[in-house]
């Protein structure tokens, strides 16, 4: 397995922390394309360097996860990330929390404060959750997935991922499939993928399209097999189940045989095509199983491994700028 | 010796072409002579008042309000609703029936008419709940809500679902002579909606609410009007599509009337952007088309009136992610101020504004107010267009503070209103 193929410049990622123009990194959207690189080479920096002491960045910083919504591998993820930059690390989850007896946000927000932490992960079910904690916090917040409406990390780390593997982001055919509509790791990774020059096509049901999604530079396919020929990348999302009981699409069977991926689907896209998955999949739903664990074809894996190394990337990133 | 005259006024009064510079007279509430010049001297005058050419029209007609009294009290008391309400120059008011309880029968109508009355304050009105309890189900008491003085019927802040039922609805209202006041939302569209459906809930991620919503219960009511004739009113109209059907019935001699709000015709949906949840309202910010098209239709007459569409909402409601914020904001502040200026920008004229806030309200809801003309209450408010001011929710006189409108620069100050010849608000 080559998972590594390092193309990117060894010395600007070595050269230090990225600082960013912003205090909070709240969403890809509005950031500079030189913002994302920095942080993209930095990541590979750490991907190349996992467990070697290569920044202690974080040293005597608090992080706190503070996730309103269930999460395993994005929380597991920061908290990775923050310990091996040698940060402290508090994880926060709603059920038994202060919250489940009625806190609002903004209490938590200001309890969390009083007791001074660096830095706030940030999970909420609403759009824009994050800002609002940003609003009435001292620390650096880092939004972990608001609503529908972005996941900056994630969408960091599918690039990281795919430059590890591919090299460039600039000029690849990239399809995301699925829940388009309720889907904040496609809102990101338009924004980001955009930015650096691929070419995004969505790929869903036209009951999970948003308005207007059009304007956004994108283009839409609600037929998967149009959708996804010739792409470099298929990137699919998962659907939640109480959707394909007849709201948006009429059954888990329909939808899988419409909209989910399997490997003859996949011939339609390029030769050498990748498959993504920003987890946790739906086996059989939108993805099956010889194509998720397909070593050769699918980073779904490689994907959970840069999460680590873009977060500790953004982790770097904030402590610098509040320095 | 009695009364009072009020001379060298800019009189403005839609109801008699009056608008120019003149006098009015008043005796025991009631308006005695309005005339252009200057007033012979008449001794008899207990008092004189120097208007100094502000403009004296008549007062405000507010027919959107919601009153978080009784039942919420700690949002907003009647007495300061009341006070805030004569400070913006308001001398007449309708308040929704979605109080705590809900006013679905007469007691409820005599009681808060009872309490506004022992207030100096505008005069306050009452609509019945359309449906009991609101639910959109059955037929509250109309007809007694009618005769303990119910000037209209209405399920507030949301739409009748059911076609049957709103047929029977608008059939008996007419029977009754009162209009039908309906927030047209088609609900089953809107489930969950954040905001306007458009680009920029897309990218907001924001969940929309399309704006057909609207139009397709105006359409469905307007068919059933055409079979069973009633006064048919649309509440705060936002949407083009809404403003070209209620322009077609009218074309078509139907009895149908619109108002809309400031947010309507002064902001669009990109105010959304920053997830501020005082730019939550129901309806939502419309995009910019539709906001031209409510001016459109202010300056046409397809929208009839301006309401503030007060709401009381406090902090608490507000300082949430935008999703769970609840709609609506404080309005009865800043209603003058804020319509004039389609005044200052050459939308529409003084006259029109004033018809549009007085005089077209009180012909929609057959009550006293919108008129100068002798013999007629003496319902007025003095105020100087040109007096800028900056809004903050801070300063309101209403307790519920929040307004989409913060930090803006406004022109048009009341400095006086009086209702029945008494000054119920005075800026001295």
């Amino acid at each position: 397995m080559t998972n590594k193929i390092s193309t990117h410049d060894q010395s600007s990622g070595g050269s230090g922390p990225v600082i960013l123009t912003n205090r909070h990194l709240l969403g890809i959207e509005g950031m500079s394309p030189i913002e994302i690189c920095k942080l993209l080479d930095r990541g590979h920096m750490f991907a190349d360097n996992p467990h070697d002491g290569v920044s202690d960045a974080l040293n005597g910083k608090t992080i706190i996860n503070l996730f309103y919504e269930n999460s395993t591998r994005t929380r597991v993820s920061f908290e990775l990330a923050a310990k091996r930059l040698g940060g402290s690390v508090l994880n926060i989850s709603v059920a038994g929390s202060s919250v489940k007896k009625g806190e609002t946000l903004l209490d938590t927000a200001t309890t969390l404060n009083a007791m001074h932490p660096d830095i706030i992960v940030v999970r909420h079910n609403c759009s824009g959750a994050a800002l609002l904690l940003s609003q009435h916090v001292d620390a650096a917040v880092i939004n972990a997935g608001d609503g529908r409406h972005e996941h900056p990390t994630q969408a960091l780390l599918d690039a990281l991922t795919i430059r590890r593997r591919i090299g460039r982001i600039e000029g690849l055919k990239i399809a995301i499939c699925g829940d388009i509509a309720n889907s904040r790791v496609a809102r990101s990774n338009i924004h980001l993928l955009g930015t650096l020059g691929a070419e995004i096509r969505l790929v869903c049901p036209v009951t999970l399209l948003p308005a207007n999604i059009g304007n956004m530079g994108v283009s839409v396919y609600t037929d998967f097999e149009a959708g996804i020929e010739g792409c470099d990348i298929v990137m699919m999302l998962r659907l939640q189940t109480e959707r394909m009981a007849g709201t948006e699409t009429p059954s888990q069977r329909e939808y899988f045989n419409l909209f989910g991926l399997d490997s003859r689907k996949l011939m339609r896209a390029a030769p050498k095509a990748l498959v993504m998955h920003p987890g946790p999949m739906n086996r059989g739903v939108e993805i099956d199983s010889g194509t998720a664990d397909d070593v050769e074809k699918s980073l779904i894996r490689m994907q959970v491994e840069m999460g680590v190394a873009a977060r500790m990337a953004c982790l770097e990133a904030l402590i610098a700028r509040s320095q | 010796m009695t009364g009072a005259r009020f001379f060298n006024a800019h009189l403005v009064d839609p109801s008699q072409s009056i608008d120019g510079l003149g006098y009015m007279d008043i005796k025991d509430g009631v308006i005695t002579a309005i005339g252009l010049g200057t007033p012979l001297k008449d001794n008899k005058i207990a008092r004189s008042v120097d208007c100094k050419k502000t403009i004296l029209a008549p007062g405000i007609v507010d027919m959107r309000v919601q009153s978080a009294d009784p039942g919420s009290e700690h949002l907003e008391s009647l007495s300061t609703l009341l006070a805030a309400a004569a400070n913006g120059g308001i001398t007449a008011l309708a308040c929704l029936p979605n109080t705590r309880p809900v006013i679905d029968e007469a007691s409820a109508i005599d009681s808060l008419c009872l309490r506004a009355s022992r207030i100096s304050g505008p005069r306050m009105y009452a609509y019945g709940a359309a449906t009991r309890s609101l639910a959109g189900e059955e037929m509250a008491e109309l007809g007694l809500m009618a005769e303990a003085g119910a000037v209209g019927f209405t399920n507030c802040t949301s739409s009748i679902r059911d076609s049957l039922v709103m047929r029977r609805l608008l059939a008996y209202s007419n029977m009754l002579d009162k209009p039908f006041i309906q927030h047209c939302e088609d609900h089953s569209l809107t489930i969950g909606s954040e905001m306007n459906e458009s680009e920029t809930s897309t990218r907001l991620g924001l969940i929309g609410s399309p704006s057909e919503a609207e139009v397709i219960i105006i359409d469905r009511d307007l068919h059933i009007l055409r079979r069973s004739p009633a006064r048919y009113h649309v509440a705060h109209i936002s949407t083009r599509a809404g403003i070209d059907a209620v322009r077609k019935a009218k074309a078509e001699g139907l009895a149908v009337t619109a108002d809309t709000s400031p947010p309507y015709f002064l902001l669009n949906e990109l105010a959304v952007s920053t997830y501020n949840t005082a730019f939550k309202l129901s309806p939502p910010l419309r995009c910019e088309d539709d906001r031209q098209a409510v001016i459109e239709g202010l300056a046409d007459r397809t929208i009839d009136a301006i309401s503030s569409d007060h709401m009381p909402v406090d902090r608490d409601a507000k300082m949430q992610p935008f999703g769970t914020a609840q709609p609506g904001a404080s309005a009865v502040d800043t209603l003058l101020a804020l319509s004039l200026t389609l005044v200052h920008q050459g939308q529409i004229s003084m006259t029109q504004m004033i018809e549009s806030l007085s005089l077209a309200p009180a012909t929609i809801l057959d009550i006293e107010g919108g008129t100068l003309s002798p013999g007629c209450n003496a319902d007025f408010i003095l105020f100087r267009p040109d007096s800028s001011w900056i809004i903050s929710g801070a300063n309101f006189i209403s307790d519920s503070r929040i307004t989409p409108f913060e930090s803006q620069p406004v022109q048009g100050l009341v400095d006086a209103t009086y209702v029945k010849g008494m000054a119920i608000f005075s800026r001295d």
